[in-house]
This record gives C-alpha cells, structure tokens and sequence, in this order.
C-alpha cells in the first residue's frame, strides 16, 4: 500500500508543497517584521494616541454585538427547533439569508434609512414628536445594530445544529430524576449546546474585528479602519503593519477558541442511534408571538434592505444605470474572481493532497500554513501583499497580479475547506480497488479518483469565486487605477451618498452571494458538527 | 407408516400448568406497582402504535417487553415514562393513576428510574454529578451517602471523577443504572439496556444486573428483542407483536405453551407440523399427539415442535432424510425432510454427526402439546 502510494505521488509534489506553503506565510510573517522593526518612536506614537481608542472601540463593538447575537440566535434557534408554527420552514431558511449581505450593504442602506431625515426618523418623529431623534447609524448603538443584523445567523445555524443534534434522551432522563422541565433546560439543555453558542460567538466576533465594510461606511474608528486609512491618508507602512499585528493577535485568539469549542462540542454528542425532541406546537397566541419575532428580525436585517436595494435598483435602471460601464464593473469582478479561483484550487491542491494522503508532520504543518489567511482581515491581507511587492517587486504594483495573489491568500481557507474532505474521501483502497479491476494508474484517477473529488473541488472554486465577487478592502486598496468592480462601486457611490446609482450593484452583489450560502448552509443543514460554517 | 410409532408415549404428556412455574400465584400476594389497563398509543391517529394493552407488575418483580423491533415495545415503556400520552386506557402506579386520555401526571412526579439505551450520560458531568443529579433536594453529606453506596453497589468505586467520554461501554451503562437507582424509583425502565455491549460483556452485566435488582428488591420492566435476554433476567415475559400483547406469562410457559404461532416462533426455533383430529389424538406424519383443545374430529390444525423435542435414529429403510447439518458448537441441528416433503429440525449433542443423505425414522418426546388451527391455504395434511 505505501509503495502504491509513494508511486502515485512523488516527491516534486513535497517540494510544491513546501514552496508554496512557505509563499503563503511570508505575506504574514513580512508583516510582523515590518511591525517589530519599527521605529520605537512609532510605537510609542501609536500607543499613546491612537491604539487606545481603537482597541477600546473595536472591543466595545465585538462585546456589544456579541452579547446581542447571542440573545437573537439562541432564541431563533430555540424557537424553529422546538415549536411548530405556519411558515416553520420557510423561517429557517430565511432566518440565514442575511449572511448573503455583504456588510457595506447593509451600513448602506441604514445610513439612509437611520440617518437624519431619512424614513424612520420621520416616522418616529410622527409618533414623538418633532425633537424625537434615533440614534444616529454612526454611533454606537448604530454600528452595532448593523452588525447584529448581519452576523446573529452564525449563532443561529450552529445553536440551531446543537439543538438538532441534542439527543432528546439528556432531557427525558432528567426528567425522570425528578428534575421540572426548567430546571432540565437550566441543568441540561444548556450546558449541552455552549459549546455551539461558544464558537458561534467567537465566529461572530472574528467577522467584527475584521469587517472593513460598514465600519468604513459609518466612519467609526475600529482596528480594520485605521490600518485602512494610514495606508490611504498617510502611507505610513510601519504604523499600519503595528495597527494589523494587533488584528492578527485578537484574531488568531478567537479562531483558537472557536476551534476550540468546536472540538469540545464532539463529546457533547451520542454516536450512533439517538432521538430527536417533538416540536411542540404553538398555540394561536404562541404563533402571533413568535411570527411578529421573526418577521422583526428577518425584515430589520434583510426584508426591508432589499425591498430598498430593488426599489432604487428600479428607479435607476429607468434613468439608464445599466449602461455598458455596468456590465464593464460586472465583467471586471467576475475576471478576478474566476481567476482567483482557479489560482487558489490549482495552489490548494497539493497542500490538501498530501495532508490527506501522507498526513506527516510536515504535510499537516503545510496545510495548516494556507489557512493561515483566516487570521488576516482584508485590509491587512492587503497590505502584506502590498508591503512585498513594494519591496522586491515593485513593477508588478498596481497590476491584477497583486490583486489575485491578495485574494488567493485571504480565500484559500475557505475552498480548502470544501477540498480537504473531498479529498479524503479518496482512501488509497479506493483507487487499488480500480487497480485490481484493471484498470492503470492513469485510469483509475480519471475513473475512480477526480469523480470522487470533483464535487468538492467545484464547491470550492464557487465558494471562492463568490466570495472574491464581493470582496471590498484588499481592492480598494490593490486595484490597478480605474479598474472598479461592483463592490467598489456601492462602497464608492455610498460613500458619496448616491443611493440609487449603488443599488444594482449591491443588489447584484446579494443575489449572487444566495447560491455560495446555500452550498454553506445545506452543509450545516446536515446536522454534522465537525462541519459549519465559516 | 412406521417411522413415527414411538413418538406417543403418553407418560410424557401433560397438558398446560404442571411442571411450568406458575408465577401468578406467587405474585398474587404482593402489591401492584403498575396496572395498564387497556392502553393505546397513536403517532397518527389512524395507525394505532399499541393497541387494547393490559398486564400488571408486583413489587419486586422484572417484567420484560420483549418482540421485534417496531412492535411498539419502547411505546409502552415510554407511555409509562409519561414520554408519550395514551388515546385510550388507563396507567396506574402504586394504585394512583398517572395516565389516561385526560391525565398526564409529568414524568418527574412518578417516581421511575429510567436507563436509555445510549444510557444518556450527561457528558458535562463527572460520574459522581451524574449519579446525583436527581438528589437536589438532599444535603451535600445525604447525596455523598447514596452516590457512595451506589458506586460500590455497581462496582465503579474509583471512576467517580471521570467524565462519561472516558468509560467503556459497560462502565457507562452500570453509571446509568446507578443514576436511575439513586432516588429509589418504585419502578425502574431499561430500554434495550445491553444492545450497546459486545456479546460477551452483554451476559457478564445481564447476570450482574439480575443479582443487583434482587438485592435492591427493585421492580423493573426491561425491554428487549432478544430472547435469551428476556428468559435469563425475566420473571415473566410480555410478547408483542404489531402494537398487541400476544402473551403474557413465565419465561418457561412462554417457551413450551406459546399461545400463538408467532410467540412459537419468535422464542425459539419451531416448526409446524400439519395434522388433522381423529377421536383423541391429532394425527401427523411423525406421530400422534394427544387432543389437548378437545377440538372437533376432523379439524386440520397445525402442531408446533421444537428441535430439542425431535431425535434422530438412523434406520436403513427409512423414507426420511437428512438434507443438512449445522454446527454450533453445543449443538448439531439437523435439517431433514419428511416423505411428503415437509421440513422438521432435529437438535442432538455436538457428538452426534450423521451424513448428509442418511435415511432415518424419528424419536419425538415432546413435553407439551401445542395445537393451533391450521391457517386456510396451507398445504393438505398428509395422514401417515
């Protein structure tokens, strides 16, 4: 059996492997030299006057939607799982659809909804008054609202897997000890699923600390922001890569709880045969209450946002929006994202191939290496690739090239993801089977081996495709001058307050993310634990 | 035909009662635990789960459920857990009704212990906090008392800080038990509680439960598909089949007196021999057997045979075949074939091997005579 495999997979691929495993580290690793060589004075800068704030305000807003996430989507979870009510299952569905909102948005349509004379103020001023005021988009509660609304269905799917997967005999044999049904939710239920509320929670706070999007919009100062604006304002590339070092901290501790958690959620289920709860069903006053629950939510955080996005969409398609510049943004994201994509399988291949196959040390270090992209938010993705090639490369600056290998390196978590388990699938017994029916080497990885992986491989690259589609920070900061893709123009025509020219991209932009969210949520939708969503 | 002469000898016969224990009259003394009466259960409301169950369990007793699976065996221990209502009929336990169309008493005020079959460890908790979940309302030192008697009762004295994950298989299952037994259950339910165990550990804790409910003078209803299981730890057994009682009785009048074809079947190996009602006897292909149902002359019924009833003797001559053999061990059963076809087994000592093909007249010592009505279409009864 290992010469078998040894033949099939010869040592070149080890050194593929190890090259471009080292490739996708060095981004990262520049980036830490970058900050611990800076000037002491530097630092001192920033500590004194801007890291403070930013640490406080990125903190703050992680806690704040953290502590909300956790109320909205262990109660939805909790809601969809146990009760039966009309509609039940078009709700769960639903009840995931905000994921395919991509952050900016959503702060783009708050902004003009929320914001000073805009439609709820006057209505809120109908009901109290001509001096009543909301809060503001761009405060606090505004930011943290927003971001709520677009990350509470991380809690959500995962409470809601835990929930499903709950072996309803915990609860039965609690019963029979003579504990009351609240004490068994308190002493049971609960301590069962933290594990899921623990790394939903962490997921949501990784995709705070990170999200470039609406933060930018709304102008409030976090980490991601400020990394943003001393490479634009000020090109200061030390200060910058400090601010990113600290990103990179925070997010690799919560990606390790996640982790985590994730791994200790495996004890906490029984293999083999279990039994699921009743759904209990919602009595006439039960249904009102928990439909206007969920109509609230999922209109607040994607109903109404689209009905906007297609009424300006409707309004500026009348005035000619879609002229041949449109399809020009549309053709220009779909060129980068299918080449990203397309570069990412063919550079993931050999790290998965061989962490499945000869799961070394080495080889697993290898992999371990690519997804090393889960810790770097947008912007400093981008600035890694950027600080690089203005060092040793500067005439491929301002190219694609720059652009597609940033991509590459924030996304092949996310395809790796779907390649790695199609990959083992395929054990060597499978393709010797081939090998004793006859079949050659060559024809048994045509037969047996690429249509085993083939599935996963093409969620993979549309994974990544659809991502890169809607990615914002890395091409606003890499794009070669005037090359403008779709997220770039809502984010540009948001910015300068032009909703309806915004929308059809943005609209564009959500219908496309649907399909990549389906593929994400089918996955949880099995109930298995090991696999979520990322 | 002379092959089946020997087999009346009517010293052998006795009819039902006699050497089968008769644990009703025993029973009758002590009090009920547990009174169904006339139970149903419905999923959908068309397709009953169970259907018209009635049967009791005194104090001390082990009642086992046993039949195939999706005979509704788990329905009635759920029913009982108060897991699931009943449509029809009443459930009583230590003489308070606990169940019925309009009462549903919540399964934490009934007093049972209950054993799942994944035994349903709470793995957020060590084996000590497991085995004490239930005693809240007692001191600290009270529910040290008891979780300490119960560890050296189930022999898991020095795994009490372990969490679940960390037990094999039987460790886990005997933590289940004690967490059940902790609040002296009046009525203590094990749903198929050795299908987890590989075969070997299944027996060493099947002996190892039967000897701890007797100390314990615990009542208990164990349900089960397998039954040996139900023969070895049972006082009496309930056969199920499709949502209906079939029988209820000892574990030995449930193996030589079965009261339906299915219950003759379902225990053990057996086969129907055709026959047909002349004056006293009923008149098959490998003998006589005495009318035991006073049925009418000329009735055509069917009379069950168990292997270890049947005995080959080789004679040349004889019309009879061996078709196969199969060794298990204790045991060669024979497969032979009748003159007129029909099928009969044969159980002798693992000593005993004959030829495949050897023509042989058969020995028939049968205990007990069982008769059913022939069912309509079967094969015409070949008279010797």
């Amino acid at each position: 059996m290992l010469t078998a495999t040894r033949v099939q997979a010869p040592s070149s691929l080890q050194w593929v492997s190890l090259f471009t495993a080292a490739l996708l580290v060095f981004p990262t690793a520049y980036i830490v030299y970058v900050a611990m060589t800076a000037a002491p004075a530097v630092w001192t800068r920033l500590w004194s006057t801007r890291i403070p704030e930013l640490l406080g305000n990125t903190l703050s807003l992680a806690v704040g939607v953290a502590l909300t996430t956790l109320i909205l989507g262990v109660s939805l979870a909790w809601i969809t799982v146990r009760y039966d009510f009309p509609g039940r299952r078009i709700w769960e569905w639903a009840l995931a659809l905000p994921l395919a909102m991509p952050t900016y948005v959503l702060a783009y349509v708050y902004a003009h909804l929320m914001g000073m004379g805009g439609p709820a103020e006057q209505w809120w001023q109908l009901l109290f008054g001509p001096e009543a005021r909301l809060p503001s988009p761009q405060s606090f509660a505004g930011v943290t609202m927003i971001m709520v609304l677009d990350t509470f269905p991380f809690v959500y799917l995962l409470v809601r897997s835990a929930l499903q997967n709950l072996n309803v005999s915990f609860e039965e044999v609690a019963r029979a000890c003579g504990v009351s049904p609240w004490a068994t939710l308190r002493r049971v239920t609960l301590p069962l699923i933290r594990p899921a509320i623990a790394a939903g929670l962490a997921l949501v706070i990784l995709y705070v600390i990170s999200d470039f999007g609406a933060v930018s919009l709304l102008r409030y100062q976090t980490l991601t922001y400020a990394v943003y604006q001393q490479m634009t304002s000020r090109y200061d590339h030390a200060a910058a890569s400090i601010l990113s070092l600290l990103l990179v901290v925070m997010a690799i501790i919560f990606l390790m709880t996640e982790r985590w958690f994730r791994q200790r959620s495996r004890f906490y289920q029984t293999s083999g045969r279990y039994r699921r709860s009743t759904r209990q069903h919602a009595g006439p006053l039960g249904t009102a209450l928990i439909t206007s629950y969920v109509v609230l939510v999922f209109g607040a955080a994607f109903g109404i946002p689209v009905a906007m996005l297609i009424q300006w969409s409707v309004e500026a398609i009348s005035q000619g929006a879609l002229d041949t510049r449109f399809l020009g943004f549309i053709w220009n994201s779909s060129f980068l994202a299918a080449l990203a994509a397309c570069g990412a399988v063919i550079i993931g291949l050999p790290l998965a191939y061989l962490a499945s196959r000869r799961p070394s040390r080495l080889n697993i270090a290898c992999l371990q290496a690519a997804y090393a992209g889960y810790a770097l938010p947008g912007p400093v993705a981008a600035l890694a690739v950027l600080v690089l090639f203005t060092h040793f490369a500067p005439a491929l600056y301002g190219t694609v090239v720059v652009l597609v290998i940033a991509y590459i390196l924030h996304f092949l978590p996310v395809g790796l993801q779907s390649m790695e388990p199609a990959l083992q699938q395929v054990t060597p017994n499978v393709e010797e089977v081939a090998r004793t029916l006859g079949c050659t080497t060559h024809q048994s990885l045509w037969r047996v081996t690429l249509p085993l992986v083939r599935n996963g491989f093409v969620v993979a690259w549309v994974l990544m495709f659809l991502q890169t589609m809607k990615e914002l920070p890395a091409t606003l900061l890499l794009r070669p001058v005037g090359f403008d893709t779709l997220a770039i123009r809502v984010w540009l025509e948001s910015s300068e307050e032009y909703y309806q020219l915004a929308a059809p991209a943005a609209l564009l932009i959500v219908l496309l993310s649907l399909p990549a969210l389906m593929l994400l949520v089918s996955k949880d939708w099995r109930g298995d634990p090991q696999e979520g969503i990322k | 035909m002379s092959l089946a002469n020997e087999s009346v000898t009517s010293g052998h016969h006795t009819t039902s009662g006699g050497m089968i224990p008769n644990a009703l009259d025993s029973a009758a003394e002590r009090s009920a635990v547990l009174e169904l009466r006339d139970i149903s259960c419905a999923y959908e409301p068309t397709r009953p789960a169970i259907e018209g169950i009635t049967f009791t369990v005194h104090q001390g007793e082990i009642l086992c459920l046993l039949g195939p699976s999706g005979c509704g065996k788990t329905t009635i221990l759920r029913a009982i857990a108060g897991f699931e209502r009943v449509t029809a009929g009443s459930i009583a336990l230590s003489g308070q009704l606990v169940s019925s169309r309009d009462t549903m008493l919540p399964t934490e005020q009934r007093h049972i212990g209950m054993v799942f079959q994944e035994y349903a460890l709470f793995p957020h908790l060590r084996v000590e906090k497991n085995i004490a979940f239930g005693l809240r309302h007692l001191s600290r030192t009270e529910q040290q008392a008891i979780v300490d008697d119960l560890l050296m009762l189930t022999g898991l004295r020095g795994l009490e800080h372990r969490y679940p994950h960390e037990l094999s298989g039987g460790q886990q299952q005997r933590v289940a038990l004690a967490r059940a037994l902790a609040l002296r259950p009046v009525l203590l339910l094990l749903d198929e509680p050795f299908s987890n165990l590989d075969p070997d550990m299944a027996s060493r804790m099947r002996q190892d439960l039967h000897a701890l409910l007797r100390q314990t003078k615990t009542t208990a209803i164990l349900v089960t598909h397998d039954h040996d299981e139900a023969f070895s730890m049972a006082d009496r057994v309930a056969v199920l089949n499709k949502g209906r009682l079939e029988q209820f009785d000892t574990p030995e009048a449930i193996y030589h007196l079965p009261t339906t074809p299915f219950v003759a079947d379902f225990v053990g190996q057996a086969d129907f021999i055709t026959g047909v009602v002349t004056h006293h006897l009923v008149t098959t292909e490998i003998g006589d057997f005495p009318n035991t149902q006073h049925l009418a002359t000329g009735t055509h019924v069917v009379v069950m045979i168990r292997p270890d009833d049947i005995h080959i003797v080789p004679t040349k001559g004889a019309e009879a075949r061996i078709l196969a053999r199969q060794f298990k061990g204790s045991e060669n059963v024979y497969t032979i074939q009748l003159p007129s076809g029909q099928i009969v087994h044969s159980s002798e000592s693992s000593l005993s091997i004959y030829q495949v093909g050897t023509a042989i007249t058969l020995r028939v010592v049968a205990t007990h005579t069982v008769l059913f009505p022939q069912p309509p279409g079967s094969p015409p009864v070949v008279v010797a």
